[in-house]
């Protein structure tokens, strides 16, 4: 077996990613996530990353070997639906002791597990090893292995220990854990040539159901949902499936790519967020179950349902065009971040103002100015302050974003509506975004916005923070307008790359200095993109952009965006 | 047997042992002359229909569930506020015994009170004696500062005169001629509990602010920078006064609460029973003739009090029990106005929280239908309220209310998009209410205890905002007036809220994939 460092390396060379195939060796080395800093207010952990990947089987207990935190802190707390056992949203842990930080936490474990098979007999048990066991030298695989033999029941060891890295390698690892234990021990009671897997989707608000009734009315059958509502039994036959769709790209490729060089079965990335994604998704995956051998009359059952379903949700999104007239949107999303999100909001009638591009691909970006033309506002970070001047100057009447930007958003009193994971309302296929296109007409007409953005009626004019923070915006414009020595300045200092913390001048200094012409060369003079690497891009751009000397200002600014 | 001795089982679980159940089905069928259970399933359905409905508003007579309760009962919460303050109801002594034990089962504190205990030969000769002989006592027993006399019906039919009858019991010594005795008539045939506040009220200022009807000089009125606060009848009064009396202090306000129950209704248990606890005190009551204004909380509990008051010469300023936002922000502007106080900047970081509590939770009230009964003030207020996040204040009925409420109301509804298919309904009573949860259903359904039964039969989440609420305490301790009394009124709706969406979805494996933690 692997050791859990050959694993992390293993899964850090994954030519199923673009970007990563374009990487240097060394790059790679580094892995393809964000790597923490120190001091910064950082996301989950890989055992989280892990935990909420695979805590959606719902017929599996999910037993963490660890003190209380690590499980104290989390249980239960994503909305994956299940449509029928409970016990995924036991909490189990092992609580461990002081003494068994001394001893050691093995035995505990092995009783745990006995424990649940006495009392729970599940399908399976998730081990999830944490930080603490995995310091004292616990080891789960052995012990998992022992109690698999023991008790004649799979205990599946996963071993992603907090400190190996960030929540998207957790993601990863379960799906090691899933590809080395799981997928493959067991034999589906028949096959059908119409047999697919979804991997990377996990039932949040239960959205795959709303998809899955297509899949029905076209004898398509999901022989494994890698996790959404997910039963043990349906991973361990998965490598029977005909065909497979990877839904969150970042979180499983490694199970997608491995499946195809394992069993053969052919993948592709695609997404039920969107009306044409939909579409597109539902076509790709005819196509693929065709080329196995599949009747060719599936493809046009499927575009058949297709023209229905687009048709229907079309007619209902454009009776939304009326009430939408001349509202406008600001998109800050991470997580659903299709294009065809873009494309239903245009079709209600909403004019996008404005896009995070902090996640964005250059591919992506193009397709931002394709989609909303050139002046598209690309938004890198937004403070509650920029965010309330799109407001104020009427460029926004409502903004779409995930979880994280709530609060900013209310603080800066802007209408805000939630399309990330920690929604409760189900947004996938062609009925997901008519829901959308409704909840964003209530969040629109909501009349508390009014209320919000209302300043108390004993406010003096000038008083309110909003008009603090605007006069102090004017008075920083109108300075930099009347001081091109400090606009200069200004525009120098402006960050590209954070994890080092190189500004676009450090950059262009150094293009200029050594006559660079290569992110590498970049990375080797000043350091940038040698966190991360996300900010890569950026600088292709600034390289791009070519020399910086005697442009006029306005130029510099486009490049600086 | 199931009951005994050393098990012994309470109401919940004795009575539905075996031989409970098997006497209870005997009675049933051997000796009820029971209906055909079909007909009676036929009839409760056909109650649910429009059918039905009509009828149910056709009704001339007689009132079914009514939302409202007797002028007394007033008068005794506006007696209680003032300090050492004795209600003396002049009537038969039953009437009585419910105000006390209607307060006492809101409040969960004793209630005093005393009747004139009016019998057969005082309906037929007049209740004179009764009143000369109450007095007396209760002057004797009970050492108040003040007894305040209101009328149950059977005084005012017969139509004893309290004026002259205090009169005469000062002259047979009853009480000394200086002791103060206002009084109030009080009939329960006429108005509700909100009239017998507003009476009550305006008795105990005509008393001190008119010569004390002729024992004393009529005041003259000096204008101070003072300003006097009613209430008005509200089953949140001390939670609300605390609130009320804390908002002025931050503001720097000279104020007089003008029948201020807030610590009567509230007494420690510390080894002391305190008959009379706080409470206006009888000379600020007297100089509240002198403030700048009167401000009330609630319009149509004290339209007769107001309009006596700026007879007086002073500014009067009545709101509708105001929750929302904006009512809140009338009303301290108003303040800010008359007093000439600047709004403290503690206040605008409350009005900051309840603004971000708002829009934190309002998708979730968003876009709901309320039912909402109670007294008109606090109808007008909580519909207020869900306007301003959104909601649907469907239904909105008070049996007290009059054509003028209704019109008022009808105006806050034509005010908001949201108050487009809503509906107002004044005179109306929970009978009505019933037929209206069946046609018009709504989400939620706001009003006292009695709305339980509506919760019942028509599956209408009861929420509980009014009086009485018997079935749950302490909620009267809890303000519903200021930013923080809106705060407690949207946590109370989003309680019900989520608990409803919980229950809805609790079933395992069926509906429990909504069962969710996080809201």
């Amino acid at each position: 077996m692997a050791s859990l460092s050959a694993t992390i390396q293993d899964v850090f060379n994954e030519p199923g990613c673009a970007r990563n195939t374009h990487k240097s060796a060394n790059e790679k080395k580094k892995g393809c996530t964000k790597q923490l800093q120190p001091g910064g207010a950082a996301g989950g952990c890989a055992f989280d990353g892990a935990k909420i990947a695979l805590q959606p089987f719902t017929d599996v207990a999910h037993l963490v070997h660890g003190p209380i935190a690590c499980e104290g802190n989390s249980w239960d707390n994503r909305g994956a639906a299940s449509s029928g056992p409970a016990i995924w949203r036991t909490s189990f842990t092992t609580d461990l002791n002081e003494t068994d930080v001394v001893f050691g936490g093995e035995k505990r474990l092995f009783k745990a597990c006995k424990e649940i098979v006495e009392k729970y007999d599940p399908a399976a048990i998730f081990v999830y090893q944490t930080c603490v066991p995995a310091m004292i030298g616990d080891d789960i695989n052995a012990v998992c292995k022992a109690a698999s033999e023991k008790f004649g029941k799979p205990v599946i060891p996963v071993n992603a220990p907090g400190f190996v890295g960030p929540k998207n390698l957790g993601n990863k690892l379960a799906g090691e854990a899933l590809l080395d234990h799981v997928i493959g021990t067991m034999e589906p009671e028949y096959t059908t040539p119409y047999d697919v897997n979804i991997i990377g989707e996990f039932n949040l608000s239960g959205e795959l159901w709303q998809v899955k009734p297509l899949f029905d009315e076209l004898g398509l059958r999901i022989l494994s949902c890698i996790s959404g509502d997910g039963r043990y039994q349906e991973a361990a036959s998965a490598h029977r499936a005909r065909a497979a769709m990877m839904v969150c790209s970042k979180a499983m490729i490694n199970v997608a790519r491995k499946m195809e060089d394992r069993y053969g079965i052919p993948y592709f990335e695609g997404s039920f967020y969107g009306v044409q994604d939909t579409s597109d998704s539902l076509r790709e995956l005819a196509r693929l179950l065709i080329e196995r051998g599949a009747p060719a009359e599936l493809r046009d059952r499927v575009e058949k349902v297709i023209a229905r379903e687009e048709a229907r949700a079309w007619a209902a999104i454009s009776a939304y065009r009326p009430r939408f007239k001349g509202k406008k949107v600001l998109l800050i999303t991470g997580g659903v971040k299709s294009w065809s999100v873009v494309a239903a909001l245009q079709e209600a009638g909403l004019e996008l103002v404005g896009t995070s591009v902090k996640k964005s691909t250059r591919e992506d970006k193009e397709r931002i100015k394709e989609l909303m033309g050139q002046d598209a506002h690309m938004i890198k970070d937004m403070t509650p302050r920029e965010m309330y001047k799109m407001l104020k100057e009427a460029k926004a009447d409502i903004m779409l974003s995930g979880g994280r930007s709530q609060f900013i958003a209310l603080k800066a009193t802007m209408p805000w509506l939630d399309i990330n994971q920690e929604r409760h309302h189900a947004y996938m296929g062609y009925v997901g975004m008519v829901k959308l296109v409704q909840e964003i007409d209530k969040t629109l007409f909501n009349p508390v916005w009014q209320e919000v953005r209302r300043p108390a009626p004993w406010a003096r004019a000038g008083d309110t923070w909003q008009d603090k923070a605007l006069a102090q915006f004017e008075a920083e414009a109108a300075e930099l307008a009347a001081d091109p020595v400090k606009a200069e300045e200004a525009r120098r200092a402006r960050p590209v790359c954070l994890c080092k913390g190189v500004s676009l001048g450090s950059v262009e200094d150094a293009i200029l200095d050594f006559g660079l012409t290569t992110v590498d060369g970049v990375k080797e003079k000043t350091d940038a993109s040698g966190g991360c690497g996300a900010c890569a891009i950026r600088i292709e751009e600034i390289l791009e952009a070519g020399a910086f000397v005697g442009q006029p200002t306005q130029a510099r600014n486009i490049a600086a965006e | 047997m199931s009951q005994n001795a050393d098990h012994v089982l309470d109401h919940f679980d004795l009575f539905r042992g075996p031989e409970y159940q098997e006497m209870l089905a005997n009675k049933r069928n051997l000796f009820e002359n029971r209906r055909d259970p079909a007909e009676v399933e036929r009839i409760r359905e056909w109650a649910k229909t429009e059918e039905y409905k009509e009828k149910n508003f056709a009704r001339e007579a007689l009132t079914i569930n009514p939302a409202k309760a007797c002028q007394p009962l007033g008068a005794v919460f506006v007696a209680v506020g003032f300090e050492g303050t004795v209600p003396f109801v002049h009537g038969s002594q039953g009437c009585v015994a419910y105000y006390r034990s209607h307060f006492s089962r809101h409040f969960k504190e004793p209630t005093s009170c005393v009747s004139s205990s009016m019998t057969e030969d005082a309906a037929v000769f007049g209740g004179l004696n009764n009143m000369i002989d109450g007095l007396a006592n209760t002057y004797n027993m009970y050492k108040p500062k003040m007894i305040a006399v209101s009328t149950t019906c059977m005084a005012e039919v017969i139509g004893d005169d309290l004026n002259a009858f205090i009169k005469t019991s000062k002259e047979k010594g009853s009480v000394p001629a200086e002791f103060d005795v206002p009084f109030a008539h009080t009939p329960a045939f006429v108005g509700s509990h909100i009239t017998g506040y507003d009476n009550a009220m305006k008795g105990i200022l005509q008393h001190f602010w008119d010569g004390k009807a002729g024992a004393a000089e009529k005041v003259e009125r000096k204008p101070n920078n003072s300003i006097n606060f009613l209430g008005g009848f509200d089953g949140y009064t001390v939670g609300n006064l605390r609130e009320i009396k804390r908002i002025f202090n931050e503001m720097g306000i000279e104020y007089t609460i003008l029948g201020d129950n807030s610590d009567v209704w509230d007494t420690p248990t510390d080894g002391e029973f305190r008959m009379y606890d706080g409470g206006t005190t009888l000379e600020a009551a007297a100089n509240a003739v002198h403030a700048r204004a009167t401000i009330s909380m609630q319009q149509y509990c004290t339209e007769k009090t107001l309009s006596f008051i700026a007879d007086h010469g002073q500014e009067v300023v009545a709101f509708n029990h105001p929750v929302s936002v904006k009512a809140t922000d009338r009303l301290l502007m108003e303040i800010s106005r008359i007093t000439g106080k600047e709004i403290p900047e503690s206040l605008a970081r409350e009005r900051g929280r309840l603004v971000d509590a708002i829009a934190d939770s309002s998708a979730h009230v968003h876009g709901k239908k309320f039912a909402i009964y109670g007294d008109p003030d606090l109808c007008y207020g909580l519909a207020e309220f869900l306007l301003e996040l959104g909601a649907e204040p469907t239904t909105v009925l008070a049996t007290n209310g009059g054509k003028d409420w209704a019109a008022r109301m009808q105006a806050l509804f034509d005010s908001s998009p949201y108050g487009k298919n809503c509906k107002v309904y004044p005179g109306k009573d929970l009978w009505h209410m019933r037929s209206l949860l069946f046609t018009d259903p709504v989400d939620f359904l706001i009003g006292n205890t009695y709305g339980k039964y509506l919760d019942r039969d028509t599956g209408t989440p009861l929420i509980r905002i009014g009086f009485p609420i018997f079935d749950r305490h302490h909620k009267h301790r809890y303000p519903v007036w200021g930013y923080q009394g809106g705060l407690n009124v949207l946590v109370t709706i989003l309680d019900k809220i989520f608990d409803t969406m919980d229950l809805a979805t609790n079933m395992p494996s069926k509906t429990d994939y909504s069962f969710d933690i996080i809201r």
